[in-house]
């Protein structure tokens, strides 16, 4: 795979790495920061970045299964974060050409919208099945915009063992 | 989404998920709980000293008020016997530690360490040293999930420790004040008074002290009054808790032979003044 920031040609990924790196962002989302809507979800940062970058290892299937475990873990309706996990992903794997072309940044911008639909979907779906709307819950909002701005950092974590030099001298490593 | 909404008939999944996803979220809450810890073991000794003075006080003045309050019990239960009213259903209560407070941007929740094995009952309430907390919505086998008295449309039954006048307080979401809903203008109530649970639903055992009322909007136009108040226990500054294991004979779901029984829980004493 080409990496379109530099021009290099990357290494093949490595799938232990990929599943490792998801099941940290789970860890990550398992700590006890609270009940604030800013907190990121490093969990569908991950998601969204193997459906970019890898999507024939993390496609729709794993991003339902991991959102069924954020449900049982927020209390939330059984389903909730795996249907839009498993949206966002269709969105992710089906833009990932495009994304993958563009600059960092630009990407960031690209991912923002998904990030916000994941944010907000809860109040919508909480809208639609009871007919009242939490304002407050738009919050999430502020979430989908930080996580956005954890892209580049994102990138850079995850795509590095892929970035390594193909041959090192040892005598002179740099 | 829709059979858990309508239906809860996927329990089992979200049963094996939970057992599989708890000792994750230990591992994961024990950094905090290393600082917490860590924090308690450091202070210092006059601090520990002042707190020991403190306790023993009040633990002198509480075993005074117990021994008077065995008495009056006992006076209470005689008397309730004599005018053929209702006991009073003794309960049990439970420590519990509240584990983590889920991010979810529709509920108030807190998840507890203690579930169905330790004799939990879906609908106990949970209560603080100073108030009530809330109530348990979904049990586990070895964690609960508590909903919180701010949890939008959470409503308690509650009654005026001043007057006796009974209404019901509803959340309003987080961080709002709490709401006392369907009063009249003319309602006999004061800013400062403090809501107790007066037990009807059989639900929260009577007499304890759940908000105090903040700030009252009197609506003569549409003969309503936005009654406001805030919660006495303070809800998310909390670790530790008590529940209470409260199942009352008579409940107030229909059934037949409550309903003569019922009107006797009209007179309830009141206990647990802050």
């Amino acid at each position: 795979m080409i990496d379109f920031q530099s021009g290099y040609i990357l290494r093949p990924v490595n799938p232990v790495f990929i599943f490792v790196s998801l099941f940290c962002a789970l860890l990550l989302n398992l700590l006890p920061l609270g009940n604030h809507a800013w907190v990121p979800d490093w969990l569908i940062i991950c998601i969204v970045f193997w459906n970019i970058h890898q999507h024939r290892y993390v496609g729709v299937v794993w991003a339902s299964l991991l959102g069924l475990v954020m449900d049982v873990h927020n209390s939330d309706l059984l389903g909730l974060h795996a249907f839009s996990y498993a949206l966002v992903a269709y969105l992710a794997v089906a833009w990932h050409r495009r994304i993958s072309a563009l600059q960092v940044y630009a990407q960031a911008l690209h991912v923002l919208p998904i990030f916000m639909l994941v944010s907000v979907f809860p109040v919508l779906v909480h809208w639609l099945l009871t007919g009242s709307m939490y304002w407050w819950g738009l919050g999430g909002v502020l979430q989908g915009i930080i996580e956005a701005a954890l892209w580049p950092l994102a990138t850079k974590l995850l795509l590095a063992p892929q970035r390594r030099p193909i041959d090192v001298d040892p005598n002179r490593p740099l | 989404m829709l059979i858990d909404f309508r239906f809860k008939a996927i329990d089992l999944v979200r049963d094996s998920i939970n057992l599989g996803l708890r000792p994750l979220e230990y591992v994961m809450q024990l950094p905090r709980n290393l600082i917490t810890a860590s924090d308690t073991y450091f202070t210092t000794r006059s601090t520990l000293a002042n707190e020991n003075i403190e306790l023993k006080q009040r633990q002198m003045e509480l075993t005074l008020l117990a021994n008077q309050s065995e008495l009056l019990r006992v006076e209470n239960q005689n008397l309730r016997q004599l005018l053929n009213l209702q006991k009073e259903v003794a309960y049990k209560t439970i420590p519990v530690e509240i584990l983590y407070n889920p991010s979810n941007p529709i509920s108030q929740r807190v998840v507890i360490d203690r579930g169905a094995e330790d004799g939990l009952k879906l609908g106990n309430p949970i209560a603080s040293d100073s108030g009530i907390l809330g109530q348990v919505v979904r049990l586990y086998a070895g964690s609960a999930e508590v909903s919180l008295l701010e949890d939008r449309d959470f409503a308690v039954p509650v009654q005026v420790a001043r007057n006796g006048l009974r209404a019901a307080v509803f959340g309003t979401g987080r961080g709002n004040l709490l709401e006392l809903r369907y009063l009249p203008v003319a309602s006999d109530l004061e800013v400062g008074d403090v809501l107790l649970t007066s037990g009807i639903d059989g639900t929260y055992p009577p007499g304890f002290a759940v908000a105090m009322i903040t700030r009252i909007e009197r609506n003569i136009d549409k003969n309503t009054a936005n009654v406001f108040c805030a919660p006495v226990a303070g809800i998310n500054s909390h670790r530790q808790a008590l529940a209470l294991l409260y199942d009352p004979q008579w409940d107030a779901k229909p059934s037949e032979g409550t309903s003569e029984n019922t009107p006797g829980r009209r007179k309830t004493r009141i206990r647990g003044m802050p």
